[in-house]
């Protein structure tokens, strides 16, 4: 939100409690003047002090007394009721402990001499919020934030890159996401099975699609982001982002005849043998079990028989045997292991990654020769402005999954490489690449601690936005993922985690962790999610936006509610105009 | 609400000290003071010294502890010995603020007050003009005794406020007050719990 110091409008809430101690490091303590229930953990809270406004949010409530006696004597029985009042007023509190996050130079007082002079000095400045640095002064009053705390912070819905993502807990004010910030860096949705991460994953990549910041290329393991689905939990029909941005999102299947429902995709994608690299079965070396020496192997075949390498080892065949001249029966040409004495390779390791290779080779959408170019059609699409959800249809299994992201994944980022050097080199003749967001589910299966270095995805998740390529990683697991890929999430948003070690993992290299620890986890599923990190300007747990009619209608209009644009559009006998 | 006992001195002060005084009187003189209850001392100067009567102390004499050591005492013995003997009944006063020019002040008087001077009782309308000013800063001077029964003196001296207060028609002095004690109190525990308890009797 533009804010100009004209606009300072004074936050008309009443006051919940007042600064009694604490500190940068171990939070403010505030002493509570309003009954403990209508404050929430998680509440964000403004202090005006002198100058300046901070903003903070509630880690703890602690209930105090001013002699333990007064709380352990039940004085309701003794005392008259006045009396019980006026003691328990005075002696019985509770404490919130605000973690300070953000503070805003507001100037002095409006109307004032001072406020004047101020406001000459900071002429056409906008006010922003920056980290906190030092605390308010003691007794400085606390009241819960209003919308207008919340936009000057968080911003106001536009439609376009300040994203609605849900509302405070308690008063209900929206509370959004800039998608820009969240594209300028890899990001991350957390929460466990049946915490509502799906939902709200779907809701941030229809609010990037309708933005059009960024191509959003989705790699559908279950089938739930493009096709239109069914709620596992209340039966309702969830529409995919298909049926509701038909024009803007190209639905591909994972090899050729897959339909999705009643869905047919756009085109099919096929990959040719050609395209398969050594580097691509090592990063199957869990899911196909392989031995140490694969890597010696596959280089030997990748040095005979360079990008033919895999259709000719598909060829081969195993301990097929002929007589040489002497009666001794040898490898015979064309078996694996008479290429393998040929190229000085262990016959018996060769034979043996061909045996497990076997499942690869089995793969329905590998041809070699396939009948169009899909990963072209994919990437001239993302680079026109349109995005593309891959469905893996009935391929579903992890060997599908790592082997097909991996590979897409890597040329796709070898494209955007190229098209970003190019255009350094000359950016009058060569436009500026679009930037492009690669969404993965189950991301600890790519980026987990003996997979990462090898894989893609975490050199796109390091490199930030150099290469205009960036991940969106949609996991339930953020502990098995590898450190080093979770200290660059910029922006994190995590719906309910029960473990520890996932708790810990969402946190990680981020300030005030012990304090945001308890809110993640007693987060209520389905409803609530914690937004934290590089691209918020401070965590807030909010009430996230429910995956309906509404929310649909609140993106689109009401072209957007419950039918999908296809489907009205068939309703009211047109064709298959795109509208959107 | 005045009332004719604010005419008729109670008695006249035997010592005094910064922050107490001491005062005799006859027994009859007596029916007037109460624990508990604000007297005054009119000084020369026109100025005021406002107290709680803190002790009433009875002293023996030698013909008292004849008579007490007798087997059989006629009443009319006792009665002589009563009204008519020699020592003075004392009336410990703690002292709780000053009136200079005409203003209530909470503070402690810059000098006591001198032998011989007249002690008045307080009525209801002074009371409630003496406690209503300010924010009960004379609860410092009862609050700061040790030895005494402070929260029999509290008790006695809120029960004869709050009702002064409600004659006056603010019936919300009591509730102020006892608001002001908890805060005083509240980090003193045993004294705190003793005053409430004592506080609740009265209701």
């Amino acid at each position: 939100m533009e804010n100009t110091l004209s606009d300072r409008i004074d936050n008309t809430n009443p006051s919940i409690g007042y600064v009694v101690g604490g500190g940068l490091e171990a939070n403010l303590q505030v002493r509570l003047t309003v009954p403990p229930q209508s404050v929430q953990e998680g509440a964000f809270v403004i202090m005006d002090s002198a100058n300046w406004r901070f903003y903070g949010l509630v880690t703890d409530l602690q209930l105090g007394a001013t002699d333990p006696r007064f709380a352990d004597e039940q004085t309701e029985s003794r005392l008259p009721a006045h009396l019980n009042r006026l003691l328990q007023g005075q002696t019985l509190y509770t404490n919130l402990a605000v973690m300070p996050a953000l503070m805003m130079d507001r100037g002095p007082e409006p109307g004032t001499p001072e406020y004047d002079k101020w406001a000459a000095l900071h002429l056409g400045e906008n006010p922003n919020p920056i980290p906190v640095k030092t605390v308010p002064n003691h007794h400085a009053s606390v009241k819960l934030a209003d919308q207008t705390d919340i936009a000057e912070i968080f911003g106001e819905e536009n439609g376009k890159n300040i994203f609605r993502v849900g509302e405070t807990r308690e008063q209900g004010h929206a509370v959004c996401l800039n998608l820009d910030k969240l594209i300028q860096r890899s990001s991350g949705i957390f929460g466990t099975t049946g915490s509502g991460k799906s939902f709200l994953a779907r809701m941030i990549l229809a609010g990037l699609i309708h933005a059009n910041r960024a191509s959003a290329l989705i790699f559908d393991m279950h089938n739930e982001y493009g096709p239109d689905s069914t709620a596992s939990d209340t039966g309702k029909a969830a529409p995919g982002l298909k049926g509701k941005f038909r024009a803007k999102v190209r639905l591909v299947g994972l090899g050729a005849g897959g339909s999705f429902g009643n869905r047919e995709p756009d085109f099919n994608l096929e990959i040719p043998y050609s395209d398969i690299t050594p580097e691509d079965i090592l990063q199957l070396s869990q899911a196909l079990n392989l031995k140490e020496t694969t890597p010696t192997t596959l280089d030997a075949l990748e040095r005979d028989f360079r990008q033919g390498w895999f259709r000719e080892f598909k060829e081969m065949r195993v301990g097929i045997l002929e007589e040489d001249e002497n009666g001794k029966k040898v490898p015979a040409p064309g078996s694996v292991e008479f290429w393998a004495n040929q190229a000085g390779v262990h016959s018996g390791a060769a034979a043996g990654l061909r045996s497990k290779l076997e499942r690869v080779f089995n793969r329905s959408y590998l041809k070699e020769a396939p009948a169009s170019n899909g990963l072209n059609d994919i990437i001239n699409n993302l680079e026109n402005g349109r995005h593309v959800v891959l469905s893996f249809g009935q391929h579903e299994s992890d060997l599908d999954y790592l082997l097909v992201t991996n590979l897409i994944t890597r040329k796709i980022r070898d494209a955007w490489e190229q098209r970003t050097n190019l255009y350094h080199k000359d950016k009058t003749k060569n436009k500026e690449p679009r930037p492009l967001v690669v969404v993965v589910e189950e991301a600890h299966k790519l980026l987990n601690r003996e997979m990462a270095s090898q894989t893609i995805f975490s050199t796109i998740a390091r490199e930030m936005r150099k290469y205009y390529v960036t991940l969106l990683i949609i996991d339930q697991r953020p502990s098995q993922i590898y450190d080093e890929v979770m200290s660059q999430l910029g922006t994190r948003i995590s719906a309910s985690l029960g473990d520890e070690d996932d708790i810990a993992a969402v946190l990680s290299g981020l300030p005030g962790r012990q304090s945001l620890r308890g809110m993640l986890a007693k987060l209520q599923p389905k409803e609530e999610v914690l937004m934290l990190g590089w691209g918020v300007p401070m965590p807030i747990p909010i009430r996230s936006r429910r995956y309906d009619d509404k929310f649909w209608r609140d993106l689109l209009g009401d072209q957007g509610a419950s039918m999908t644009i296809e489907e009205g559009a068939r309703a009211l006998g047109f064709g298959d105009d795109d509208t959107d | 609400m005045e009332n004719d006992t604010n005419l008729i001195p109670i008695g006249k002060l035997l010592r005094a000290d910064a922050t107490s005084f001491v005062a005799g009187c006859r027994v009859k003189e007596m029916q007037a003071p109460r624990f508990g209850a604000l007297v005054k001392v009119a000084l020369e100067d026109g100025d005021e010294i406002y107290g709680l009567i803190q002790n009433i102390v009875i002293n023996d004499d030698g013909l008292v502890r004849q008579l007490v050591s007798g087997i059989s005492i006629p009443s009319e013995y006792t009665e002589d010995n009563r009204y008519n003997r020699n020592l003075p009944v004392e009336i410990h006063v703690l002292t709780v603020g000053h009136k200079h020019g005409g203003a209530f002040s909470h503070q402690l008087p810059p000098k006591p007050p001198m032998s011989l001077d007249r002690l008045y009782y307080c009525p209801d309308a002074e009371l409630a003009a003496f406690t209503a000013y300010g924010r009960f800063g004379y609860f410092r001077h009862i609050l700061r005794q040790v030895d005494q029964p402070v929260e029999e003196l509290l008790v006695s001296h809120l029960a004869k406020a709050k009702a002064a207060h409600e004659a006056g028609h603010h019936p919300t002095w009591y509730h102020a007050a006892c608001q002001e004690l908890i805060v005083l109190l509240r980090d003193d525990y045993p004294r705190l719990a003793s005053v409430l308890n004592a506080l609740a009797e009265l209701e």
